[in-house]
């Protein structure tokens, strides 16, 4: 997995809470099998890894010199 | 929304719940105490009276709030997973309550036993918090700032505990009066309360208020830094106190209002068109943190200012009531919602959706209680400076403005209750 190639882009840099995580489990119910998503975010999402884990997600992690956390996710592969 | 995804609600609602319902009944019961003794509580900081309403404040409310919010908060922000969250919540919730109430009763009673129990209490009950939150804590990477200042606000609340419990076992006349009361008060107030505050300022300020980030430099440096200062004063109160304490003791306080006054820039450059009863909540507290800075560092200038009977009173007012618990009732109207949002949303198992946020507590509640506060600040502090008129009217206001609140958060649990009911009920139904 990149996270250079994403299919849907979601910027939630500058959404107060719950927004984020509201918006990104929208997203992701939309995702297609082989798409992937790219959830941009002020902040390290813990409490998003596990939600990820309980549903069948991948996902990778990139924390960037301006402070953006961006986190890429697919469909994990069976 | 429609929410397919289950999520995995860790710790569970109950764990913080406890702690944050249980944190009004102690400024109430200070509001009732100022109510019912009136104006004798207020000769001085030393009165019975006085260091039951400071400790119902600190070792009530205060520590309430702060143990149940870093229950819930150190796997969201720091992704350290405390074990066991529940059984550490009921151990920690059920000796930290009696705790703080018999330490209160021993200080209107002089009552050497309830000392002592107080004491014991209070230490295992923080104890026992300190071991399940450091394991947790140094189980994790430190990758942030925030992490890194979690683990060092730790030793602050650790030696402040250890502190009252001498002082304790002083009152309780088992063991030698140590000269000690500064430092448990600068350790309790600043080592644990100023860092923890600001190290999750680093998170809640931008997440909630729209600000820009506090500046980096502050972030990785400004705890380990208090923390210095407040150390190399330790050590010069302990060892010589007189005037080098005394200079000593500006740096700390300086720091207190860099934090205060670096916070309350961000709030300028907001993203929100209106301020919420939380962002007033914020600022009100930073305003107060900067005059106690100067209140403190005018007395250190001019002792005269310092000796006058209402200082300490006027002070610790601004600290206590003006500063921690206006922060922590500003946060408490953004965690509660949260966190029962959060619960519904998991329990309709992606099928029901939850009720917004906004309707778990309403504005229009939120700021009538923000107003209440507020009244019971300026009484309390107008009752500094004439206990005999206003001691009783800012009892009876602390008694509202508390009472208001635990009205607030127990409507949000019954709101809970209410949609808990219905959400099991539709998913019974669509399952059928």
């Amino acid at each position: 997995m990149s996270l250079g190639d994403p299919d849907v882009l979601l910027d939630a840099r500058e959404l107060e809470p719950p927004e984020p995580l509201v918006r990104t489990l929208e997203a992701l119910e939309r995702l297609g099998a082989h798409e992937k998503l790219l959830v941009l975010l002020p902040r390290e999402p813990y409490p998003l890894y596990r939600t990820l884990e309980l549903n069948g997600f991948s996902w990778q992690t990139e924390c960037r010199s301006d402070g953006t956390v961006a986190v890429l996710i697919g469909h994990r592969e069976p | 929304m429609r929410a397919l995804l289950s999520f995995d609600q860790a710790p569970p609602l109950a764990a913080p719940l406890r702690f944050f319902l249980t944190a009004p009944l102690f400024s109430a019961l200070a509001g009732l105490l100022l109510l019912l003794a009136g104006p004798q509580v207020l000769v001085s900081r030393w009165t019975p009276g006085a260091l039951a309403l400071t400790h119902l404040i600190t070792a009530g409310f205060m520590l309430q709030v702060m143990l149940g919010a870093l229950i819930q908060i150190l796997p969201v922000v720091a992704g350290a997973n405390l074990k066991h969250p529940l059984l550490v919540a009921s151990l920690v919730h059920g000796t930290i309550t009696p705790g703080a109430l018999l330490l209160c009763a021993a200080f209107l009673l002089s009552d050497r036993l309830t000392f002592e129990v107080a004491a014991l209490l209070l230490a295992a009950g923080v104890g026992v918090f300190l071991l399940a939150a450091g394991c947790a804590l140094y189980a994790v990477p430190t990758t942030s700032p925030t992490s890194r200042g979690l683990r060092l606000a730790l030793p602050g609340l650790a030696i402040s505990v250890a502190l009252g419990v001498l002082l304790a076992g002083a009152r309780a006349g088992s063991l030698p009066l140590p000269q000690a009361t500064p430092l448990h008060v600068a350790w309790g107030l600043i080592g644990w309360g100023v860092v923890l505050l600001a190290v999750v300022a680093l998170v809640v300020v931008p997440m909630f208020q729209m600000t820009p980030p506090y500046p980096e430099s502050f972030a990785r440096f400004f705890p380990l830094a208090l923390l210095g200062m407040l150390a190399v004063w330790s050590l010069a109160e302990s060892l010589s106190g007189g005037a080098l304490a005394t200079a000593l003791s500006a740096f700390p306080v300086g720091g207190v209002a860099v934090f205060a006054a670096l916070t309350l820039d961000l709030q300028q450059r907001s993203q929100r068109a209106r301020m919420d009863a939380t962002q007033h909540y914020w600022r009100w507290a930073m305003i107060c943190a900067l005059a106690a800075s100067a209140l403190v560092l005018a007395a250190n200038v001019v002792p005269t200012i310092g000796e006058r009977r209402e200082w300490p009173l006027i002070c610790g007012t601004l600290v206590l009531f003006g500063g921690f618990v206006a922060v922590m009732t500003g946060m408490l109207y953004k965690i509660v919602p949260f966190l029962i949002w959060l619960n519904l949303q998991n329990l309709g198992q992606g099928r029901i959706l939850a009720p917004t946020m906004n309707r778990v507590i309403t504005a229009k509640s939120v700021n009538q209680q923000t107003i209440a506060h507020f009244a019971a600040l300026a009484l309390l502090l107008a009752a500094s400076v004439s206990p005999e008129w206003l001691a009783r009217p800012a009892g009876l206001a602390v008694l509202v403005a508390s009472g208001w609140l635990m009205l607030t958060l127990l409507r949000a649990t019954g709101f809970h209750r209410q949609h808990v009911r219905r959400i099991q009920a539709l998913v019974a139904n669509s399952a059928a």
